[in-house]
């Protein structure tokens, strides 16, 4: 059939809020992790929260038509190495988010000690700090955040951890990385 | 007073030294009406986790924060035995305890919640439907219709709303006060108006953070749409009308009116060979139709947004988001461009006046 499965199709929406009956714990995880309705309303809420945000040194918009793939952006923090250049993300939601974190990549090469290269985030609130209460907005302001403040003890890429006290030779890297683009 | 303050005299509430010290409200007896703004209800009423208005509140018995039943129960058998907002551990469901007093006020103050939400699902049950492209821009646009339409004025005033009702409710729980107070002294688990960037740290490699620290890496978002501000549109009552433009004064007038727009492009920074008109052809004149007090920012958005929908791969989402100036021609040859926060009404009486369409232009260059 359709080749172009969408979740937004394969989750046709319950009748409205399912009333928690279940209590064993297998069984409420899998009723948060079918609930794509609720998972849809959310981001449509964040997508429109988002879009209406002052904010202009990050973005985030779904890729396409599918609404658990979003393509995110950020401005690299303002003295930092990073400043003016601009970094683009991939966003997967799974189907039980807001409960587990989507996966998030770079997809712009960048040269960071905790970002490897394929784009892999070594990022605390991306895995056992994630917190329901976190969205799109927060994590990409995390991660901005996380540009300027790397954490050089248990790296990703551990040639970025070695020179990122020397400025110069960092920023060099830095941009021929970015200008693999 | 009823035994609910028996209750929570027997309860530890471990409550913040602010909280412990903070002078009580005094309860209202008379008339007296307090404002509270719709943005900071939005906040006390909706739940931060599915970000709709809480159902079947469940509060935390330690931190006192607040979630739909549903909401907090999946949140803590998906994830950390903590609490969403603040990572206060939660062993178990009994950390929580069913807020039917909070239940009771949201049903008060939004009596056709019911009506709102039947809508909201129709909507979405369309939209996934539907499934195109224009339906999904078609609703996003109707989002931010929705919430220009309902966004509070910038003044700092709090009277835009009057929800005091005194009703002859139960006395509400210790916590449950907040109804009474204006939102400065409100003590509760939400929002932080504009929270500065969480500091999520890298790395999972990391001792786990001591949950001091935690706490300040979760700030919440600082606004967001509450649900039943939409229902004005859909449903409107009595009561949710007035949240939304009392207090703006004479000087915004209340305006929930339309606006036509023709949006064409620049015809001198757009000529034939700007890459943007090229890729765009016949689509470079758009139709738009949008409330007056959505601004100039909020169009630029939308033009961006609608035209890289439009140019998909001829157009790279990184430069073509940035770079669109908005213009209006009061006179022929003349172009003036707009600045972002002035709404269309505004910018309709002051440059155009006519009875027809509202003519805009935009431009666009690559770097
Ligand atoms: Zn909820
Ligand atoms: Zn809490």
């Amino acid at each position: 059939m359709a080749q172009n499965e969408n979740p937004l199709y394969e989750q046709q929406p319950t009748a409205a809020a399912t009333v928690l009956t279940v209590e064993k714990d297998g069984d409420t995880v899998a009723r948060a992790q079918n609930d794509g309705h609720a998972v849809t309303k959310r981001l449509h809420k964040e997508l429109m929260f988002l879009m209406t945000s002052p904010d202009k040194s990050i973005s985030a918009f779904p890729d396409g038509e599918n609404l658990f793939k979003w393509i995110g952006t950020i401005s690299g923090p303002q003295d930092s190495v990073y400043e003016s250049l601009k970094f683009k993300l991939s966003f997967h939601f799974p189907n039980s988010y807001p409960y587990t974190a989507p996966v998030v990549k770079f997809i712009t090469p960048c040269f960071h000690p905790n970002i490897d290269t394929s784009g892999n985030i070594c990022l605390d609130i991306l895995k056992d700090k994630w917190s329901a209460l976190y969205d799109v907005r927060t994590i990409l302001l995390s991660i901005q955040a996380l540009l300027g403040e790397p954490n050089v003890d248990s790296p990703l890429n551990a040639l970025a951890a070695m020179k990122w006290t020397k400025k110069e030779e960092y920023k060099k890297l830095v941009m021929s990385t970015y200008n693999q683009a | 007073m009823t035994n609910s303050e028996q209750i929570g005299l027997n309860k530890t509430w471990e409550l913040s030294l602010y909280e412990l010290h903070r002078t009580p409200q005094e309860v209202i007896t008379d008339n007296t009406e307090i404002a509270v703004s719709p943005r900071s209800l939005h906040s006390e009423l909706m739940c931060p986790i599915c970000l709709d208005m809480l159902k079947k509140t469940m509060t935390t018995k330690e931190c006192l924060h607040r979630f739909c039943s549903e909401c907090i129960i999946t949140a803590l058998r998906s994830g950390n035995k903590e609490c969403p907002t603040c990572r206060k551990k939660l062993v178990s469901k009994r950390s929580l305890r069913a807020d039917p007093n909070f239940d009771l006020l949201i049903s008060k103050i939004y009596p056709s919640r019911d009506e709102y939400e039947a809508h909201q699902e129709k909507v979405l049950a369309k939209l996934n439907k539907v499934h195109s492209r224009e339906a999904f821009v078609q609703s996003i646009n109707e989002g931010i219709k929705l919430q220009s339409q309902n966004r509070a004025p910038r003044g700092r005033k709090p009277n835009e709303t009057v929800t005091s009702e005194q009703p002859g409710e139960p006395q509400p729980a210790p916590e449950n006060n907040t109804t009474n107070q204006t939102p400065t002294t409100t003590p509760l688990n939400n929002t932080i108006p504009s929270s500065p960037a969480p500091s999520g740290r890298s790395t999972p490699c990391d001792p786990p953070s001591p949950v001091s620290s935690s706490v300040s890496s979760i700030k919440r978002r600082p606004k967001s749409v509450l649900t039943s501000e939409k229902s004005e549109e859909s449903d409107s009552t009595a009561q949710t009308e007035q949240t939304d433009t009392d207090g703006e004064g004479p000087s915004e007038p209340h305006t929930l009116n339309e606006i036509e727009l023709v949006f064409k492009p620049h015809p001198t920074e757009m000529s034939g060979d700007n890459p943007l008109v090229k890729a765009l052809k016949e689509n470079s004149i758009r139709y738009i139709k949008t409330t007056a007090n959505a601004t100039v920012d909020h169009l630029h958005k939308y033009l961006a947004m609608r035209l890289t929908l439009d140019l998909d791969s001829q157009l790279s989402a990184s430069h073509s988001l940035l770079n669109f100036c908005i213009y209006i021609s009061p006179s022929a040859g003349q172009y003036v461009q707009l600045n972002g926060n002035q709404t269309l009404g505004q910018v309709n009486d002051k440059y155009w006046k006519e009875n027809k369409p509202l003519e805009m232009y935009y431009s666009w260059k690559k770097t």
